[in-house]
């Protein structure tokens, strides 16, 4: 009777604590302050051991964290809104939740982030990495010595940005064949490519895109954008077959490229036309902008996020949180993606409403997944070699870079299984 | 005296001529339709400017008044009836076929604008306009690949791209092509000189790592005062007005340059860019010599702190005019330049040349000014005489001054009141009055004096002195000795400074910018780790503080979160 008297008084104290227990609301809408550093306080959170949860589509993609000093800490120096929730306002949080197009997802672990950059690029030349440096999110740059070692599978996320994978360094020989940088790109890959034991740069380049291939089919994540994801996709259905102009490995494209292709092997697209003229800056028909043709180039527009169930659809849900579901559009090497180039069970994330294109997809490809998101930097529409990096603490609520970070979070989203 | 009979009359009059000039505006649908319009009654102008327009079917007038009219009513699509009637007759106007292109833009009816410009170009064959009209709204919609095709047609159906450098330049600014979007613009203001507003306008967002080439083209050789005059603008609007003027002086001095150097002149004095203005002045004064404008250089010269070159261009501009007109344009000029220079004496004498052609407000306000002067070259003594001339030995600003000097905080406190526009002594003077209640201080009066002497060095050690004589003032004092130490490039003794505020004041106003500045100062010596220490302590101790967006900003530069700030 002691210990049971001792055992009710022991929980007693303890039952108002559990009642008083807090929570860190990190709201999303326009309440947030700077929407960018909240992904930086979320993975850090997760990277430290914390557990926490995304609510989908409350309050513009909120999320959930533990009421800790430390996060309180880091929230106060990144200028992070976050309200302090106690468990009665949790749960009224969470029965809004059961009666709307919302769900909560638990985060687990923070995902091991690989970007694929050349040694030379400075950080400021991708907007993935702009974003990560901004938010205080750690990751491990890897090249093709990295790639070709094995190394990816050491990562839970790949990104790829504007690398071109059929080894024709995005075709600014055309522009640029005498600019010193080009030369020295140049220089460094065709080294690199000679040191591997392969030809030439695109063969090492298509290597690359295979082993790529490979990592999202033993289950990776790979986040795309600008140029990568159409060179990407061209050197894995092209890999038997030579897509890349003379000034790239000294023999012209194979004139019947086209019926080559493989587009069993590719992550996103089929029956795609490929582009022959050398002199055009063009990779295929994939794209719908053709920023860099001049005749063919296209306005831009604004695109849309989907709205998905949340309950049902919980993956394309987390890549379309945002606060806003307009956004302005912005040019790249690849901008947007015909939407009759897209294989049959790939998902739109994200379009300009009566375009022939659509902006912003995902699938799933063996045991993994990809994300494709066109254009450069979606705070510097028409950016030109040469311009200033963008500073993201002029854009701290960028609707556009938000999805970029949607897709560095999502790997730590444990996933249940669907309900259809 | 009028009469009964003739009032009446007088009154007859008046009223038939009012009924006249009623009837005759009535009878013209044309002029009450206006009148409609200027009382904002605009379906009564709309049937006006319609029955105008049915009796003078092509009357561009009416046919304009009534596409204002009708979007006032938000009856544009109305417009585009009558433009096919009124084209139908007049096929060869430009204006009527840029009004109906305006409505079909402004109805959003892409396609139809496209067939409209097709159908003038078909109809008015090599006619530019059409092109230009069409680009241009092109471009202001942001469509820049349809304006760039447009423009190409315009070339090869026209014949030259001539004529078209207006809408080019406009186009290649959109599409970020800066340094050819200047060349265009080159061209257009070489033809077109009203041109230079909406080139500087249109060249302004040039990022700065392309201004280079935009500088090269424009300047590029012979010299072209149109475009150099777009350049200064340029340099003005992105904060080098010393380069503005570069690209301007080097003109050959004809009647354009000078007019060119003149509204310079003037701009650069609107950005409170003084010396560059002088020198502008300067420059035309040479050619067309001018009292009046030497004046204002020197007016110029001595706002940009260069007391002896107002001193020089004072002594040419009083040369040239009388005494009279002289001590009211120049001499108030001179007499501060001399005083700022430190030489009171010159100026009491030139004050005293000139007495006979003063007021007593004049000449007791130049006293004062004088006054000043003496205490900088440190003759107290003299500066009290001489405002006891003046009448201000009891209440005006310099006797605050000589009180605070004399380390009499009391009087001090009592004299020296702040306007909108005083300088930083004066501030920096009134919030040390306001913090402490002493009465005396003596190293805090010897810190001013070292100020106002440009002994700043001297003024940072009594600052510091000051500190021990005003505890409640320590945390103000030391950050005025620490901000003159770090001007002098003392890093190490600014930053112990900075850290006493923080450590023994950390309740007091100036604790957060000594965080922020001590910070600052560990970053410049390449110390981001403790530099991001600070960083945080600010922004975790003084989150309300108005510094704290500032340190973000500092702490993102300090992790390399962000890019390295550029200009």
């Amino acid at each position: 009777m002691h210990l049971s008297r001792f055992a009710a008084t022991a929980l007693l104290s303890v039952l108002p604590a559990l009642a008083r227990a807090q929570h860190l609301l990190v709201p999303m809408d326009d309440e947030q302050t700077n929407h960018l550093k909240a992904y930086g306080l979320t993975y850090n959170a997760l990277k430290d051991g914390g557990k926490g949860e995304w609510l989908l589509n409350y309050r513009g993609g909120s999320f959930l964290l533990p009421d800790t000093p430390e996060l309180r800490r880091r929230a106060g120096l990144d200028g992070v809104m976050v309200q302090v929730t106690d468990d009665a306002a949790l749960a009224s949080i969470r029965s809004e939740m059961a009666n709307g197009n919302m769900e909560a997802v638990p985060l687990e672990k923070a995902p091991r982030v690989a970007i694929y950059t050349a040694p030379y690029s400075p950080p400021w030349d991708d907007a993935v990495t702009l974003a990560l440096r901004y938010a205080g999110i750690p990751y491990t740059p890897v090249w093709d010595d990295d790639v070709e070692r094995g190394d990816l599978s050491k990562y839970d996320w790949l990104h790829l940005f504007h690398e071109d994978f059929t080894g024709q360094l995005s075709k600014f020989y055309i522009a640029y064949r005498g600019a010193p940088w080009f030369i020295e790109q140049q220089q460094k890959q065709l080294e690199t490519a000679h040191r591997l034991g392969f030809a030439n740069i695109p063969a090492l380049k298509k290597d690359v895109a295979e082993r790529v291939r490979q990592y999202v089919e033993n289950g990776g994540f790979l986040f795309a954008m600008c140029g990568a994801t159409e060179t990407l996709e061209l050197a894995i259905a092209g890999r038997d077959v030579d897509i890349a102009n003379i000034y790239a490995d000294g023999t012209p494209m194979d004139p019947d490229a086209d019926a080559k292709m493989n587009w069993a092997r590719a992550f996103a697209f089929r029956d795609v036309h490929l582009e022959m003229s050398p002199y055009v800056n063009s990779m295929s028909d994939i794209d719908g902008h053709q920023a860099n043709v001049p005749g063919r180039r296209q306005p831009l527009g604004t695109f849309t996020l989907f709205n998905f169930s949340a309950k049902f659809d919980p993956v394309p849900s987390m890549l379309v949180q945002d606060h806003r579901s307009v956004i302005p559009d912005y040019y790249g090497v690849t901008t947007s993606f015909m939407r009759r180039t897209l294989k049959p069970g790939v998902t739109i994330l994200a379009e300009e409403p009566g375009a022939p294109w659509v902006k912003y997809i995902h699938g799933d490809y063996g045991k993994g997944s990809w994300t494709f998101l066109g254009g450069h930097d979606p705070e510097d529409p028409q950016h030109a070699i040469g311009n200033p990096p963008t500073d993201l603490s002029l854009h701290v609520s960028s609707p556009g870079y938000r999805l970029i970070l949607n897709n560095v979070l999502f790997p730590a989203a444990k996933k249940k299984p669907l309900k259809t | 005296m009028p009469t009964a009979r003739s009032r009446i009359l007088a009154a007859g009059a008046l009223l038939l001529a009012a009924a006249m000039a009623v009837a005759a505006q009535s009878s013209d649908p044309y002029q009450q339709a206006q009148d409609f319009e200027q009382h904002e009654r605009y379906p009564e102008a709309a049937a006006a400017y319609r029955e105008a327009i049915r009796l003078s079917p092509g009357s561009l007038p009416a046919i304009l008044g009534l596409e204002r009219v009708y979007a006032q009513l938000g009856w544009t699509d109305s417009m585009l009836p009558v433009l096919d009637s009124a084209i139908a007759v007049e096929p060869r106007s430009a204006a009527l076929r840029a009004a109906q292109l305006r409505t079909l833009r402004t109805l959003g009816d892409r396609a139809k604008a496209r067939e409209a410009f097709d159908r003038w170009r078909h109809d008015v064959p090599h006619d530019p306009q059409a092109y230009r009209e069409y680009a241009r709204m092109l471009i202001a919609d942001g469509e820049t690949a349809a304006a760039d095709t447009v423009l190409r047609l315009a070339q090869s159906e026209v014949g030259t791209g001539r004529g078209f450098e207006y809408e080019l330049a406009q186009l290649r600014a959109a599409l970020g092509l800066w340094e050819l979007s200047a060349q265009s613009w080159r061209q257009a203001v070489a033809d077109n000189g009203y041109l230079d507003q909406a080139a500087t306008f249109s060249l302004m967002p040039t990022p700065v790592e392309m201004r280079p080439g935009v500088r090269r083209t424009l300047a590029a050789p012979p010299a072209q005062a149109s475009a150099r005059r777009v350049l200064a603008s340029l340099e003005l609007a992105w904060g080098d007005a010393r380069a503005g003027w570069d690209a301007l002086r080097v003109l050959p001095p004809d009647t354009a340059a000078i007019a060119s150097w003149l509204d310079f002149a003037r701009r650069a004095e609107e950005a409170n860019a003084w010396l560059p203005a002088r020198d502008a002045l300067v420059a035309v004064e040479a050619q067309h010599r001018s009292a009046d404008v030497a004046a204002r250089a020197a007016g110029d010269a001595l706002r940009g702190g260069d007391a002896a070159s107002a001193i020089a261009l004072s002594t040419g501009a009083e040369a040239r005019l009388d005494s009279g007109a002289a001590a009211s344009a120049v001499l108030p000029v001179h007499v501060a330049a001399l005083a700022e220079a430190a030489r009171p004496a010159d100026a009491e004498r030139l004050l005293q040349s000139y007495q006979r052609f003063l007021s007593t407000e004049q000449k007791q306000y130049m006293q004062q000014v004088i006054a000043r002067g003496w205490i900088r070259a440190g003759n107290l003594q003299r500066a009290r005489a001489l405002l006891a001339q003046a009448g201000d030995s009891a209440s005006g600003e310099a006797s605050g001054w000589l009180a605070l000097f004399d380390g009499d905080l009391a009087t001090a406190r009592r004299r020296l009141k702040p306007t909108d526009r005083s300088p930083l002594e004066m501030l920096s003077a009134v919030a040390l009055l306001g913090r402490t209640k002493a009465d005396k201080s003596p190293a805090a009066g010897a810190a001013f004096l070292a100020l106002v002497r440009g002994d700043s060095a001297r003024a940072g050690e009594e600052f510091e002195a000051a500190a021990t004589q005003l505890p409640e003032a320590e945390p103000l004092l030391l950050s005025l000795a620490a901000r003159l130490e770090t001007t002098h490039g003392n890093a190490t003794h600014a930053m112990m400074l900075w850290r006493k505020v923080v450590e023994r004041s950390p309740e007091s106003p100036e604790a957060p910018e000594a965080d922020l500045e001590w910070a600052r100062a560990l970053r410049r010596l390449g110390d981001a780790p403790n530099a991001v220490d600070r960083l945080e302590h600010l922004i975790l101790t003084y989150p309300q503080s108005a510094l704290v967006p500032q340190a973000r900003r500092e702490l993102d530069l300090a992790r390399q979160a962000v890019p390295s700030a550029t200009p």
